[in-house]
Parts: C-alpha cells; sequence; structure tokens
C-alpha cells in the first residue's frame, strides 16, 4: 500500500518536474533578449498572438510585442513595407506577393472553415453544390433545400479576407457570389449578423464557432477541428507568419516559441490544430 | 513694446494660417499623387465603371458613389426635417423646460462617439427593419440612413439653433413693435432671416453623413451593387475604403481605394462650391 | 435615444469593474505601469488620454491661431480662400484623413525616415487636422458674432489691434471658442477611422512613446465587437462601450461648467460696465 503510494507519488513529482520544465523552457530561449515585435495582419491569429506574447512578456518585461489586426492583405502589405517584423496570413503568400517583398513564411496552425447558419434554422446538413447554388444567387429560399419558407440571406467576407479565400477556392470552387450578398469584415461580425438573422447563411473559421449560430454538415463531413487536423474534413487552410527576408534572432525566438509543445497549447486553447514541425 | 509684442502676435497668427493652409494643400496633394497612378496606368477607365467584381477583374466603383450619395441624401431628408423641428422646440414652441431638457440632451448627443451607435444598433434597430421590411437581412441602406441622420441630428441642430439665437435677438424688438408673440415672431421673422444658416447645417449634416465610415461599415451590409430600394444592402465609398484597405497593395482593388478617396473630396468640394454660389446670389440679389 | 443609452447600461454593467479595466492585474502595478494587463482596457483608456492630450496640443496653436487671423487680419481675398479651404478640409471624411496619413507615411519611409511606423505621433498629426477646421471655425464664428461696439471701443481707447484683441475681443468670444475646443476634443476621442490606419492596435500595452503603437477605446470597442469570440467579450464590449461615453460626457460637463463660470463673469461686466472693464486691463 505504502509502496504503491510512492511510486504515484514519484511519479506525479517526475509529471509535474517534467510539465514545469516543458514550461519553463521554451520561454528561457528570450532570457536576456531584448527589443521590440510588431505583428500585424490575420485576424484569426489574434488570440493565440497574444497568448504567446502575454506569456513572453511576463517572462521578460524587455521584449514589447504589439499585435495588430487589418486582415492578411494588411499582413503582407505591413511586413513587405517594413512596418512591421511579423506579417499574418491566413492564406499562402502568392507568387506575386513572394516575388515584390521576399517574403518568408512560417505555417503553423491549421483552420477550417465552415458554412453557418441561425440555430433556429431547421436545415443540418448542405451539399457543396446547394452551397454553390445559393451563393450564386440560384437557390434563394429555405425550402428549396428541405428548410422552412424563409428567404435566404447571404452573408459574406471582405476581399481582403483569408477565410474567404479558402472558402471561395475550396468550396466554391470559384464559383460566383451574388452582388447582393451582404459583406462583413470580420469573423465576430459575421457570426453576430448569422446568430441574428434567421435566414443566414455565412461562413467563419472553425474556432469561431459558438452556441450562437449552428454548423451543418458539409457533404457529411462535420466541421471540427478534430476532423480538420486527421483529415476527413476538407475545408481546411493553413495559418502563417510571414517574415521579410530571413528573421532576426529575437523573431526566430518568437517563431519557434509557437513551434514548441508550450506553443501548441496556446494554438490549441485558441481553437486551431497546431502543425507539428 | 507693445508695438513688438503686436507685430508677433500678427507674425504668429499669420503663421499659423499658412500652416493650416499648408496642410489643406498637403492632404489634397497626397492623394491625388496616389491616384493618379490608377489612372495613368490605364485603370482609371475600369475602376470608374459599374459592376465591382474583383474576381473577375471587374473593379467599378460607381455603385458604391451611388450608395454614398443615396444614403447621405436620404439622412439628410430625415435629418433635416428632425432638426428643424427640435429648433423650433427649442425656441418657445414648447413649454421652457422640455426645451431646455432638450437643448442638453442634443449637447450630449455630440458626445456620444459614432461607434457607440453602431454597436448598439446592431442588436437594436437590425433585428427591427428584419422584420419590418418582410425580407433581406436588416443591414440595409434604410438601416444606415436612419441612423446617419441620428449621428447629423445634433450637429445640425445646434447650428441651426446659434444663427436662430443671433437672429431672434435681434429681430425680438422689430416683432414686438409689430405686435407679434414669441411664436410668430418666430415663424415670420426669424426663419426667413435665417435661411442662409438652415442651408449650412444641411451642407455640415450632408458632409457628415457622407465621410461617416462605422455605420456604413457596421449597418448598411456593404454589397457592391447598385441602389435600387430601401431595403437593398448597399456599400459606400467610405465602407469600401474600410473594406479593400487590407488588400495586395499591387492590384487594381487597392488603386480603387484612393479614388475612392478623391471621388469622397471631390463630392464634398461640389456642396461647398453649390453653397457659396447659392449664398452669394441671394447676398447680390 | 433613451432606449440606445438602456440596452447599453442593461448589456454592459455586468461587465463593469475592475477585471474590465485591469484584467486579473492589481490595479496599483497596473496604472504605474508595472505589470503589463493583457485583457483590460485600461491600457486603452491611457492610450485614447494620452492621444486626445497631444492631438489638441498639435491643434489649438494652429487651429485658433487661424482662426484670430481670419477674423481680424486677413484680407477678403486670403479670408475667402483660406475660408473655403477649410471648409474643404471640415468635409474631409475621418477614413480618408487616415488614408492621407498612411500615405504620408509610405512617403516618409520612402524618403526622409525610412524607420518610420505608425504611432502616436502621427496619429495625433492627422487627428488635428481632422479637428482643426472645427476649431478655426468657431473661433472665427465667435470673434465675428461680437457687436461692433466692441471693436470700435478698443480704438477708442487708443488701443491697438492687437492689444483690443487680447484684452476686449478674445475675453468676450472664451465662451464661442471654449465650446470649439469642446466639440474638437469630442471629436478626436470618438474617431475610430483615423488611428485605424495610422497607429492604434490590438494589444500594446501602456503607450510607451510618441513612436510607439497604442491601444485606443473607439478602436477597442470596433475591435470587440467585431472579433468577440464569446459572451463574456461581447459584454466587456458593451462595458468599454459605456467607459468611452462616460470619459464623451465627462468632457462634456467639465466644459460647460467652465462655460457658464466665464459666462457669469462676463455678462455682469458686459452688460454694465464695459469701459471700465477695458480700462482695467489697459
Amino acid at each position: 500500500m505504502v509502496q504503491k503510494f510512492r511510486t504515484l507519488l514519484l511519479t506525479c513529482l517526475a509529471l509535474t518536474l517534467t510539465a514545469s520544465l516543458a514550461w519553463g523552457a521554451p520561454l528561457d530561449a528570450f532570457t536576456g533578449k531584448q527589443g521590440t515585435i510588431d505583428i500585424a495582419g490575420g485576424t484569426a491569429h489574434i488570440p493565440v498572438m497574444k497568448e504567446a506574447a502575454k506569456r513572453i512578456m511576463t517572462a521578460n518585461p524587455e521584449i514589447r510585442i504589439s499585435i495588430a489586426g487589418g486582415g492578411s492583405g494588411v499582413g503582407v502589405q505591413q511586413v513587405g513595407e517594413g512596418l512591421v517584423q511579423i506579417g499574418n496570413t491566413g492564406r499562402a503568400l502568392s507568387e506575386a506577393e513572394v516575388a515584390k517583398y521576399g517574403l518568408v513564411s512560417f505555417p503553423f496552425a491549421i483552420d477550417g472553415v465552415a458554412i453557418v447558419i441561425n440555430p433556429a434554422n431547421g436545415v443540418d446538413a448542405l451539399t457543396a453544390e446547394q452551397v454553390k447554388g445559393i451563393y450564386a444567387g440560384k437557390i434563394t429560399n429555405w425550402k428549396q433545400i428541405g428548410g422552412a419558407d424563409r428567404a435566404i440571406s447571404l452573408y459574406t467576407r471582405d476581399e481582403a479576407s483569408g477565410t474567404r479565400e479558402v472558402f471561395f477556392k475550396k468550396l466554391l470552387a470559384k464559383g460566383d457570389i451574388a452582388t447582393s450578398a451582404n459583406v462583413v469584415p470580420s469573423n465576430g461580425a459575421m457570426k453576430t449578423a448569422v446568430a441574428q438573422d434567421p435566414g443566414a447563411v455565412g461562413y467563419v473559421g472553425i474556432g469561431y464557432i459558438d452556441a450562437t449560430v449552428k454548423a451543418p454538415s458539409m457533404d457529411g463531413m462535420i466541421p471540427s477541428q478534430e476532423n480538420a487536423a486527421n483529415g476527413s474534413y476538407t475545408v481546411t487552410r493553413k495559418l502563417y507568419m510571414n517574415t521579410k527576408g530571413e528573421p532576426s534572432a529575437l523573431v526566430r525566438t518568437f517563431i519557434d516559441y509557437l513551434l514548441t509543445p508550450e506553443g501548441a497549447e496556446i494554438i490549441r486553447a485558441s481553437g486551431y490544430i497546431p502543425l507539428a514541425q | 513694446m507693445s508695438v513688438r509684442e503686436s507685430r508677433i502676435a500678427s507674425l504668429v497668427l499669420g503663421a499659423s494660417a499658412i500652416i493650416v493652409a499648408l496642410a489643406v494643400l498637403a492632404v489634397f496633394a497626397f492623394l491625388f499623387k496616389f491616384a493618379l497612378p490608377v489612372f495613368t496606368g490605364g485603370q482609371g477607365a475600369c475602376i470608374l465603371s459599374g459592376v465591382w467584381n474583383p474576381f473577375k477583374g471587374q473593379f467599378g466603383i460607381l455603385p458604391m458613389l451611388a450608395a454614398s450619395l443615396c444614403i447621405s441624401l436620404s439622412a439628410l431628408l430625415i435629418g433635416w426635417p428632425l432638426a428643424l423641428g427640435l429648433c423650433c422646440c427649442m425656441h418657445g414652441f414648447t413649454p421652457r423646460p422640455l426645451g431646455r431638457f432638450l437643448s442638453i440632451l442634443l449637447r450630449g448627443m455630440t458626445a456620444f462617439p459614432t461607434v457607440v451607435y453602431g454597436f448598439a444598433a446592431i442588436f437594436l434597430l437590425v433585428p427591427v427593419m428584419r422584420e419590418a421590411l418582410g425580407h433581406g437581412s436588416g443591414l440595409n441602406w434604410a438601416t444606415a440612413a436612419l441612423i446617419l441622420s441620428l449621428v447629423t441630428l445634433p450637429t445640425m441642430t445646434l447650428v441651426m439653433d446659434a444663427g436662430m439665437h443671433q437672429t431672434e435677438r435681434r429681430l425680438r424688438l422689430t416683432g414686438a413693435a409689430l405686435g407679434l408673440n414669441r411664436q410668430q415672431v418666430f415663424s415670420h421673422l426669424v426663419l426667413p432671416a435665417c435661411r442662409s444658416d438652415l442651408l449650412a447645417a444641411a451642407a455640415l449634416g450632408f458632409a457628415r453623413a457622407l465621410g461617416d465610415t462605422l455605420i456604413p461599415l457596421m449597418l448598411a451590409g456593404n454589397a457592391p451593387q447598385w441602389p435600387t430600394a430601401a431595403s437593398d444592402s448597399i456599400r459606400t465609398l467610405t465602407a469600401h475604403i474600410g473594406l479593400v484597405l487590407a488588400t495586395d497593395s499591387s492590384s487594381a482593388t487597392y488603386g480603387s481605394l484612393f479614388v475612392a478617396g478623391c471621388l469622397l473630396l471631390l463630392a464634398n468640394m461640389c456642396v461647398q462650391l453649390m453653397l457659396r454660389t447659392h449664398l452669394r446670389t441671394r447676398g447680390a440679389a | 435615444m433613451l432606449a440606445l443609452v438602456g440596452v447599453l447600461l442593461r448589456n454592459g454593467t455586468g461587465a463593469l469593474g475592475q477585471a474590465l479595466f485591469f484584467d486579473s492585474v492589481p490595479p496599483l502595478a497596473a496604472i504605474t505601469g508595472q505589470v503589463p494587463v493583457w485583457d483590460g482596457i485600461w491600457p486603452a483608456c491611457v492610450g485614447t488620454l494620452s492621444l486626445l492630450a497631444l492631438t489638441m496640443l498639435l491643434a489649438l496653436g494652429p487651429g485658433i491661431g487661424c482662426g484670430i487671423y481670419l477674423a481680424s487680419y486677413a484680407s477678403p481675398r486670403i479670408k475667402a480662400l483660406l475660408g473655403f479651404a477649410i471648409d474643404l478640409l471640415a468635409g474631409v471624411p475621418s477614413i480618408v484623413m487616415g488614408l492621407f496619413g498612411f500615405t504620408l507615411l509610405l512617403t516618409l519611409r520612402h524618403s526622409a525616415a525610412p524607420n518610420a511606423g505608425p504611432c502616436l505621433l502621427l496619429a495625433s498629426c492627422c487627428l488635428a487636422l481632422l479637428v482643426l477646421p472645427v476649431l478655426v471655425s468657431t473661433t472665427r464664428g465667435a470673434l465675428e458674432a461680437l457687436p461692433r461696439q466692441l471693436h470700435l471701443s478698443g480704438a477708442a481707447l487708443g488701443l491697438c489691434r492687437w492689444k483690443t484683441m487680447r484684452h476686449i475681443l478674445l475675453p468676450a468670444a472664451a465662451r464661442g471658442i471654449l465650446s470649439g475646443v469642446l466639440l474638437a476634443a469630442g471629436r478626436a476621442a470618438e474617431d475610430t477611422a483615423v488611428i485605424m490606419l495610422t497607429g492604434a492596435v490590438a494589444n500594446a500595452g501602456l503607450p510607451a512613446g510618441l513612436t510607439a503603437r497604442f491601444e485606443a477605446l473607439p478602436f477597442t470597442i470596433f475591435y470587440r465587437s467585431s472579433q468577440y469570440r464569446d459572451a463574456l467579450d461581447l459584454q466587456q464590449g458593451f462595458a468599454t462601450t459605456l467607459v468611452l461615453l462616460a470619459l464623451s460626457l465627462a468632457l462634456l460637463a467639465a466644459a460647460t461648467r467652465l462655460q457658464r463660470a466665464l459666462d457669469q463673469r462676463w455678462q455682469g461686466i458686459r452688460t454694465n460696465r464695459p469701459t471700465q472693464h477695458a480700462d482695467r486691463h489697459a
């Protein structure tokens, strides 16, 4: 009995020790360093960046990290112009962008993009064909696809959004989006709109889905981060950090930090799937 | 000593006038400078066309211009009569305490941040509009125009009120001599006499409504289509700037942003010029 | 209006409290900046206040100076031209002003200052430009609305133009000028579009200087309303709205009090003994 207890105690101790090592170690990379890191770009990245910055700046107050949103386009532009050190994008860079600014990309997480509808909507499953029809403006009432008799109101994202780009390429296969579709500037605004409008259809990053909206299955695929990670949900994108040329030592440490187990934990807590290096 | 002081004073004052003038020039020069390459680069015709579909290479921002004008004009149509009415209330058509309360309320409203109106309207007005119009999403021309009229209301009312206050003071004795009471003085003497103030208030309200970004961005729906009905989701030039600022800086989408800025400036200049010519011709006559 | 405030109150009061401002950091440490605040709005409050102070610092001098110049120094031709320019500037939408700041920054980076970035100084310069016309036209309006006798009484006392201005006209117009300053401050405090493009960020801690990025309340509200992830975030958004509102109203109340005080002082003098007042100053 005592023996058993002692083993348990030892295991516990060992576990806490390794845990604390795992916790302490990645941040140690920042000791003795100082300087500023400015980050801008994709709005989906902000929670991850914020949490990482919080931990780093708490451990080492000599480092200042500022985080701005703005969207993937802003990320590319600002890092390219040298206004920030890290520009985040929710999509892979275009060749033109890489060529113009000499950017280097560091993917660090996977995010799924899912169709969302109002929770009061009876529709539980959609097919890609139906979604194309809806967004092209050919299907205009929920009763045409087995729902209640209510006009469909379309919501889409702005031209600079990485979420929109993934949706447009992977789900719509570059099909038409009706010009009468409402355009909202962010994931949160999309959620507010869809949560309030019983006839709404929109799309958000899976990390943003909560009880206020409903995500119907897509061609039989259930949109969840697990499924996005194991490949059974295919409307996904990677989240990238981009630097102009090779990153400086401090920026490099920041990027590496997000790829450590502690970084992975932050990414998971923000609702994304960490990308194993 | 005093001569020197006054010399310095006029120098300083002149200098500040020059600073202001330079600032105005700089704003205009920079925007036109950044808009010019768009036209010389051959994208001009494309941007000044009627269809916005960047994925098919169509970058027309004329629908946005139309939307901007429609929204601000309709906001003016709702807000201006209301402002006039409130002004009448404050000048003797209602009991004094109510008038005082109104004036305090209006001054408080000037301190209301725009973003607060937008934030609250999303949760308050949008669902109401959706049900009232029976279709659409509630993010539309009518919603944005209503809130914009509310935003511009205090500014317009206060400008009118300031003008009327002066005029009323000047005409009070005349009115009394004619044996008119306060209401009669107001409607027969003061109102006609301060037409230019009413116009200036309208111009100011129009400029505010035209220039507001957050209200249309949050409430008008931002669909790049021509406005045809009050329940249409439309995108104004200002919202357009906010939305496309984040795009790739080498694309025509990005170029359209500076053209949009210039169009806004031009629209404003037109309003100012119209106001000025009107006042001048009236003044001459 | 009442409904609006009511809804804000209902949704926001729940989140009002220490946690809203300072997150889990002890207030004293947070206020002095020893410990960075992450999820509270304290840095945004400080950001907005410093932005406001800097903007007014930049705008007051040229604004009021130019107003005085236009009211009594300028020739009719300059008056018409400059007046028109200022009316034009008044009509520049705030997002266009932000765009101007952004292009200015890009130009600066390609020429004089390659390391310049969006910052507090740039944002307040652009904001100053935005509120300048308000200052100029209210100052001018207040001076021009003064009764003609006041101008004459200065001349009659043998005062030069500047002395008349300094001792007679300016005190008399103080009320009007003050309301202009107030209007300008209100606009500077609430504007979102300009700072969105010139330096406000989602997270920067307390402002670290003129060349650092900063947080600001209006931007925080916009950001929270568009990026919230759960109900608490949204509730904090409402509460932030309340804080900004309280700040604006406090500004207004202070100015009104000041105005009333000035009014009493001046009205008593103006209606009774204008010349004595001028004498005393001269």
